[in-house]
């Protein structure tokens, strides 16, 4: 067969495959702030791979690396965050999945207050809880095994069972309240879901997607000497996000957290209702390479039981499958 | 092409319409002359209907076919304006004025009667003879012969129209593919429009106007001459997002295993001989075994649209016939379906946006450029199907529009209404040709073909009533001797009887000519020339008698001149060559196999 009649043919191929890997980049990665950018949830390849970085800074006056979001009333911290990790996706019965690991690291440091209501100065550095997370679709397009099914990808309405359980070995301190490790197990069921709105076609493509989930905190039985509870907290991260150009998009995000009273040694604490609202910019800078840029910061937050936080943060991820890596190297040669 | 006989034609009329006293019978004829719905499908292949042997879902074309009679034989020029000419008028291109296509007059044809680019002032058309006949004359859809404000439908004889006056379009809006020429033209009742009808869609509202004609005038007793030149499925495949993923992987088996199943399919229902073989797979498309799941997957959507593309047709159809029987008109019509040429396997956006920095190209940036797969079909897109896909659509045959094998020249043609006397539902190898239903439907509306006019002697009908074929007294309207010619863009062909010959650019030509024996190969696989001079000789002679009967000008300019210097050499499609690519694993008996000795 003629090699120059084969061009077109392969080039074809390429460029779907291409295509593919732009949708392996859109991992994003588990946040400690319990809440990731929109399109978090969209489908990719299976036995794709992908590393995020995730850099945050934060200010507020709640621990970010407790999802819980203890409130300090009148305590003020500053994070800087970084979290690794990995993430596979592969095919279960059918349906798209995903397994990560993301282990959150990095430096806090702030004013708290003593149960004396004695204002302290703490820090703390190092590794927090890392947090496995496993991701299945339930409803929606079957699971991309192919770059055919790569190709033919819509979200239509997607709803997935999402499964998060962070393992208690980061770095604690029990006689400061300010930890990167949390002491306690703690973990998530949520049902993401994506709404496509319009055509799925680069550069036009808009979705409403939604993170209804339910945080449940096991005890901690040595917080600066005292028993940390935490009731169920429930969660909706609300994203709508629009492509601007084929490479770049945007989102409006918002969340909402509701209850997660924290008891203390037999004191309950008030319940959460926190709404924050921010902006996302994302942009695909190669096959491989995403990034996203964003903001977010609570809004009824002027009460000083209110948890108050605000958040610029990156992500920087790359995937990649063997597939087009193959494709890529035998189309440079 | 040897002219009708008028007197051939005159007797043919009085036995079909024989009645017992002229008063009445005039009556009768006026009361019961059948409507004449003509269905043109833009580029529809010869196998793309269900009843040709197409997988691609076509009930309401098929009930037609069921209903009436299938043609194998039917000829129509390998391009679009050339056909459309002949079917309007019968007289041969190079007399009214489609000698060439507008887009590629030569230049030693410029100025040249016959060879105007438009449908020429030299000509009747068939709407006119109707419409003076007594009938109502509606046109919906392409025209293709001419913008002038003398040359549109109402200018030549369409008492209502809603067309698109160029060749072809977006089929959302007015855009159109050229910097030069960037807007679509339309016209209805004769008048251009400014902008198109609000939820405009091609096919969809071409079908509702043409519905609107007919209904609004009703009840007056007239009989009506409808023509519905549809510009599906030509490219780009525009098509509404629900019609667009019903045959979502259907098509990734690729093309070849496509045009097996349709050959099959068309010989188990008589379209083509037992023993029929598939044409040659172009040269210079894969075998699509061996291309990756991806390549055949995006091919394949391609294919998944122009399907789509093709039943939409067929839904829009069927909602011409539905109104017609709500109506109580459908047993008194006469539908005659059939695509214009071969299908298309030229990639025209490419060829008019091909070189980056050219005027069409950054025309074709701002209004062609969603070529994401998921946009293919929206405003903006230009999905085409590719030559590969265009051979699925002509099979069994060789080659596809713009040529002069049989996959460009060759369609399926159904029949069906009153004037069918035949079986229903049965299959026809006569020779037939697009000029031959001029002669046909003035017999219908009882009238004749004029010598003259406005004092000047008329070209003749260059073809033969189907009356007595219809009729069930005969198999063909042609004799062995008589023969039917083509030529456009310099490509020329002959048949005659079951021999063809053709001459044909390179690299799909050999710039000479080749023979086949259609009978025996209708996929023109083995060329016969060198076997039989003879036979080329003779047949050489009806050429030139037809060039110059028809004034013929070969073009001294033609698109295909430089096409051999930009595709690949051809070379034979030897089946399973190179074997390389087919060879399997080799599993050495299961008994003789070992582990390393240490």
């Amino acid at each position: 067969m003629k090699n120059d009649a084969m061009q077109k043919w392969r080039s074809a191929g390429l460029r779907l495959a291409a295509a593919a890997i732009l949708a392996v980049g859109v991992f994003g990665a588990q946040q400690a702030s319990a809440q990731v950018p929109g399109r978090f949830y969209w489908k990719t390849l299976s036995d794709a791979s992908a590393v995020p970085l995730i850099v945050e800074s934060i200010s507020g006056n709640t621990n970010p690396f407790d999802p819980s979001h203890l409130v300090t009333p009148g305590g003020s911290f500053d994070a800087t965050m970084a979290l690794g990790g990995y993430a596979q996706t592969f095919t279960l019965m059918d349906r798209s999945a995903m397994a990560a690991v993301i282990l959150p690291m990095g430096r806090l440091k702030g004013e708290a207050r003593t149960i004396s209501g004695t204002s302290i100065q703490q820090s703390s550095a190092g590794f927090g809880d890392p947090m496995l997370e496993f991701n299945i679709n339930l409803i929606g397009p079957q699971a991309q095994k192919n770059i055919p099914d790569v190709i033919r990808y819509q979200p239509g309405f997607s709803l997935d069972l999402l499964a998060d359980l962070a393992i208690p070995i980061g770095k604690y301190n029990s006689e400061q309240a300010l930890n990167l490790g949390q002491n306690r197990w703690y973990g998530r069921i949520g049902a993401p879901m994506i709404v496509q709105i319009g055509p799925w076609v680069p550069g036009r493509r808009t979705t409403l997607e939604f993170l209804p989930a339910v945080w449940l905190f096991g005890e901690n039985s040595d917080f600066v000497g005292q028993t940390l509870k935490t009731d169920p907290l429930f969660q909706i991260d609300a994203h709508l996000t629009r492509d601007f150009t084929e490479h770049l998009w945007g989102a409006i995000d918002s969340s909402w957290y509701s209850g997660g009273a924290a008891t203390i040694d037999g004191n309950s604490g008030s319940s959460r209702n926190d709404l924050a609202f921010g902006l996302t910019l994302g942009y695909t800078i190669n096959e491989n390479l995403n990034l996203t840029v964003g903001y977010k910061s609570t809004v009824n937050d002027s009460a000083p039981g209110d948890m108050h936080m605000d958040n610029f943060m990156i992500t920087l991820v790359s995937g990649w499958h063997p597939l087009i890596e193959g494709s890529r190297r035998l189309r440079s040669e | 092409m040897k002219r009708a006989s008028m007197t051939v034609i005159a007797a043919t009329i009085a036995a079909l319409f024989a009645a017992p006293a002229p008063a009445q019978a005039q009556a009768q004829a006026q009361t019961k002359r059948p409507n004449i719905v003509i269905i043109l499908g833009d580029d529809l292949g010869y196998a793309d209907m269900g009843s040709f042997g197409s997988e691609i879902k076509t009930p309401n074309l098929d009930a037609l076919a069921n209903d009436g009679v299938r043609f194998t034989n039917f000829y129509t020029h390998a391009t679009s304006s050339p056909t459309r000419s002949m079917l309007l008028t019968g007289v041969d291109t190079h007399r009214n004025g489609m000698g060439n296509m507008d887009e590629f007059t030569a230049p030693n044809q410029r100025g040249v009667p016959g060879y105007e680019g438009y449908l020429n002032d030299q000509v009747v058309t068939l709407p006119q003879l109707l419409k003076a006949a007594g009938y109502h004359t509606y046109m919906a859809g392409k025209w293709h012969l001419g913008k002038a404000p003398n040359l549109i439908p109402a200018a030549r004889g369409f008492e209502r129209d809603f067309t698109l006056l160029d060749g072809a379009g977006s089929y959302w809006d007015m855009t159109n593919f050229t910097a030069a020429s960037p807007k679509s033209v339309f016209t209805e009742d004769g008048r251009y429009l400014k902008e198109l009808p609000k939820d405009y869609y091609a096919t969809k509202t071409y079908t509702d106007k043409l519905i609107s004609f007919i209904d609004a005038n009703h009840g007056d007793g007239k009989p009506f001459f409808a023509y519905v030149s549809h510009q599906a499925p030509h490219d780009p495949l525009h098509l509404p997002p629900e019609w667009r993923n019903r045959h979502v992987g259907e098509y990734d088996k690729g093309w070849d295993a496509v045009r097996q199943e349709r050959l099959k399919r068309q010989i188990e229902l008589g379209i083509m001989p037992a023993g029929t073989k598939l044409a040659e797979r172009m040269w210079f498309l894969p075998d699509p075994i061996v291309l990756a799941p991806a390549a055949r997957a995006i091919m394949g959507k391609k294919m998944e649209l122009y399907a789509g593309m093709v039943e939409n047709l067929d839904h829009h159809v069927g909602r011409l016939i539905n109104h017609l029987k709500e109506i109580g008109e459908y047993e008194n019509t006469i539908f005659l379906v059939f695509g214009d040429n071969g299908a298309e396997g030229t990639d025209l956006l490419k060829m008019i946006a091909g070189s980056p920095g050219s005027r069409d190209f950054l025309f074709a940036a701002i209004n062609w450029s969603q070529t994401d797969p998921n946009a293919w079909g929206e405003p903006g897109s230009y999905p085409s199907y590719g030559p590969m896909w265009a051979q699925v659509s002509m099979t069994p045959f060789s080659q596809y529009k713009g040529w002069m094998a049989e996959g460009g020249v060759r369609n399926g043609l159904i029949v069906s209404g009153p004037l069918v006397k035949r079986q229903k539902g049965s299959i026809n190898h006569g020779v037939m040709h697009v000029a031959d239903i001029v002669p046909t439907m003035l017999e219908v509306a009882g009238t004749t073909y004029p010598e003259s006019k406005d004092g000047k002697k008329l070209p003749p009908l260059i073809g033969k009533s189907w009356g007595p074929v219809l009729a069930g007294k005969a198999d063909s309207p042609r004799t062995d001797t008589d023969y039917l010619a083509w030529e456009v863009f310099g490509n020329h062909a002959v048949r005659q009887g079951e021999w063809k010959i053709r001459w044909q650019y390179k690299p799909f030509g050999t710039e000479s000519w080749e023979l086949f024996n259609l009978a025996n190969d209708p996929s023109e696989r083995k060329n016969l020339a060198a076997e039989r001079p003879d036979k080329v000789k003779a047949m050489v002679a009806l050429w030139d008698q037809y060039a110059r009967d028809n004034n013929v000008i070969l073009p001294s300019r033609s698109m295909f001149e430089t096409m051999e210097d930009t595709m690949p050499p051809r070379v034979p499609d030897d089946e399973g060559y190179p074997p390389l690519i087919y060879k399997k694993q080799f599993v050495p008996p299961a008994d003789m196999t070992a582990d390393p000795k240490p």
